[in-house]
């Protein structure tokens, strides 16, 4: 890297200017990191409570399904299931955590009322209102497990994103950044002691050129020097 | 065979007596729980149900072929006793079979509603009824609700079920239709029922089975928390509630269960009146209004042994086998054990 650069004040001044902004963008993106990290820890412990619930509802909706199926029979759960032709809708928006957007899922016409679930009332039984109701309960939970689980996906990978960032900042950027900041110097350094050699080098041949013709000067001067009346 | 001719119950009472016994013992219950799906079908194969076993065998396996078997099978028996009986008797037995005309116009406006095949359809059909296989193959060949309406006119679901068929068309809901032909079959359970110490025990039960199944509505209602009238789901015909009575009570459990607690039913209904209390779920209870029903109807066919007192009794043990091998069946399946199975059977 060190040997790309121009050893230049301006280049210089440059990769000061990078550092500084390097230097801001890590601890910035360190910030961030551990915040996005402290929103992870509270997103895993609700996700593992609505996994924890939704094992639960599904254990339930399941035994209850298969009670009614076995007290009711088979075929009088799937005609009270067809009864009914209108599906739960969801609708998802979206919110933002740090910078990271996650979805927010909304669920209409899940649970439904007694008189809701397309089934007649006189016919049936409670077992059968008790696995639809299990089942809606379940259904909650599946839409509340998605929008808490993709939270956390996405979470992660914004996480792993910085800290990949972080690091490159860390080990990689600043690094090189300083590394040609001190070479430059190193390299500017040299290059004015050289100057100084040569201009000290200059001056005293200067001088020695000056000190020279001083010198022949004086000598010419001894050399004709002027006659006297007493000659 | 038709409401024609004189009344035979001596005779359809000595078939049904034939047929009670081949009923499936308590022994033969607790063996069967200890079996799996498969093992059930072949225990199937050698009792009454060989028959059907054989034929649905290449159709439908496992708890499948199990159910489909007790279906058709119950739908044979209760169409026997149709064919044997004469005159009133018939129509005392009719009556009650019309449970399943309902049924099966239930399942056929729910197959027309959801979109499911012809054959789906007619595979969870009980034809156990009063309606022969042709009217109800006409029925399935419908295209669409409003043709199975118009069809049904004439019979006693005919008229709620035009009525409701408004609703229908508003709503884009099943729920006004298949209340409207419960509703139908339940108000012509006592219709035009004629005296007679032994039709009065009779009668008796079928206030008992309306009266049940009001309770259970009630408590279903007011266990669901829906902002729904109780009165819209009343049953005519029952002695424990007014259609008035059952719309306060039903905003006030606690009462309900009073009231239950002290009707002629709060002895055989106390235990589980008891754990209704104590319990969230209403299922124990719906157990126990079954098995009073079971044994109501025992009784009333040691009482009058040559009335149609055993033949509603017979009709009702069936019943309850099909329900009990189905509940076996389908809890091996489930992986319940014998224990929470036996648990979950009404056996008298």
């Amino acid at each position: 890297m060190a040997k790309d650069v121009k050893p230049t004040r301006k280049e210089l001044m440059e990769i000061e200017d990078r550092i500084d902004l390097s230097e801001r963008g890590h601890d910035t993106l360190e910030q961030k990191r551990d915040g996005l990290i402290m929103e992870f820890m509270d997103i895993l412990d609700q996700a593992q409570e609505v996994r924890g619930g939704l094992s639960e509802n599904y254990e339930d909706a399941q035994r209850k399904l298969n009670m009614a199926r076995a007290m009711e029979g088979d075929v009088a759960v799937r005609g009270a299931a067809a009864a009914l032709k209108e599906h739960p809708e969801i609708t998802t928006q979206s919110k933002n955590i740090m910078g990271v957007v996650v979805p927010v899922i909304e669920s209409s016409r899940v649970k439904k009322s007694l008189d809701q679930r397309g089934y007649g009332l006189l016919g049936t039984s409670a077992r059968i209102d008790e696995a639809a109701e299990a089942y809606e309960e379940l259904l909650e939970s599946i839409i509340l497990a998605a929008e808490v689980e993709t939270a956390m996906k996405k979470m992660l990978e914004e996480i792993e994103t910085t800290k990949r960032r972080v690091n490159a900042l860390e080990f990689k950027l600043l690094p090189d950044l300083y590394e040609n900041q001190e070479y430059i110097e190193q390299k500017l350094e040299e290059q004015e002691r050289e100057e100084i050699f040569r201009l000290k080098k200059i001056k005293a041949k200067k001088e020695e050129e000056e000190k020279a013709a001083k010198e022949a000067e004086a000598a010419e001067t001894s050399d004709v020097e002027p006659v006297t009346a007493d000659d | 065979m038709s409401t024609a001719g004189s009344p035979n119950p001596e005779y359809v009472n000595a078939r049904v007596r034939a047929r009670r016994g081949a009923l499936f013992s308590d022994e033969e219950y607790r063996k069967l729980t200890r079996m799996g799906p498969a093992e059930i079908a072949r225990f199937m194969e050698e009792s009454a149900y060989e028959e059907e076993i054989n034929a649905l065998g290449s159709r439908y396996s496992g708890v499948d072929l199990v159910e489909y078997a007790l279906n058709r099978n119950l739908a044979k028996q209760f169409n026997d006793i149709l064919d044997w009986a004469e005159g009133w008797l018939y129509d005392l037995i009719a009556r009650y079979l019309r449970k399943f005309d309902a049924w099966n116009v239930k399942t056929i406006i729910r197959g027309i509603y959801a979109d499911i095949d012809r054959d789906s359809i007619d595979a969870d059909l009980i034809r156990a009824g009063e309606f022969d296989d042709r009217f109800l193959n006409r029925l399935l060949d419908a295209g669409t609700i409003e043709e199975v309406v118009t069809m049904l006119k004439g019979t006693i679901f005919g008229g709620s079920l035009a009525v409701a068929y408004e609703d229908y068309e508003n709503t884009d809901v099943l729920v006004p239709l298949e209340n409207a032909l419960d509703r139908a079959f339940y108000e012509n359970l006592l219709g035009g029922l004629r005296g007679g110490e032994s039709l009065a025990l009779y009668r008796e039960f079928l206030e008992a089975e309306i009266d049940f199944r009001n309770a259970r509505n009630a408590l279903r209602l007011a266990r669901s928390g829906a902002d729904i009238d109780p009165s819209e789901y009343y049953i005519e015909g029952g002695k424990l509630f007014s259609a008035a009575e059952l719309s306060q009570l039903a905003a006030n459990p606690e009462e309900l269960v009073t009231r239950i607690r002290e009707s002629t039913y709060g002895d055989e209904l106390s235990v589980a009146l008891n754990e209704l209390e104590d319990a969230d779920s209403l299922i124990s209870f719906e157990r126990a209004l079954e098995a009073a029903l079971l044994e109501y109807s025992d009784s009333l066919g040691s009482v009058f042994p040559l009335s149609v007192g055993p033949i509603i009794s017979y009709i009702l043990a069936k019943e309850r086998e099909v329900e009990n091998i189905r509940a076996i069946a389908r809890g091996r399946e489930a992986g319940l054990d014998g224990d929470e199975i036996e648990e979950e059977l009404v056996i008298l």
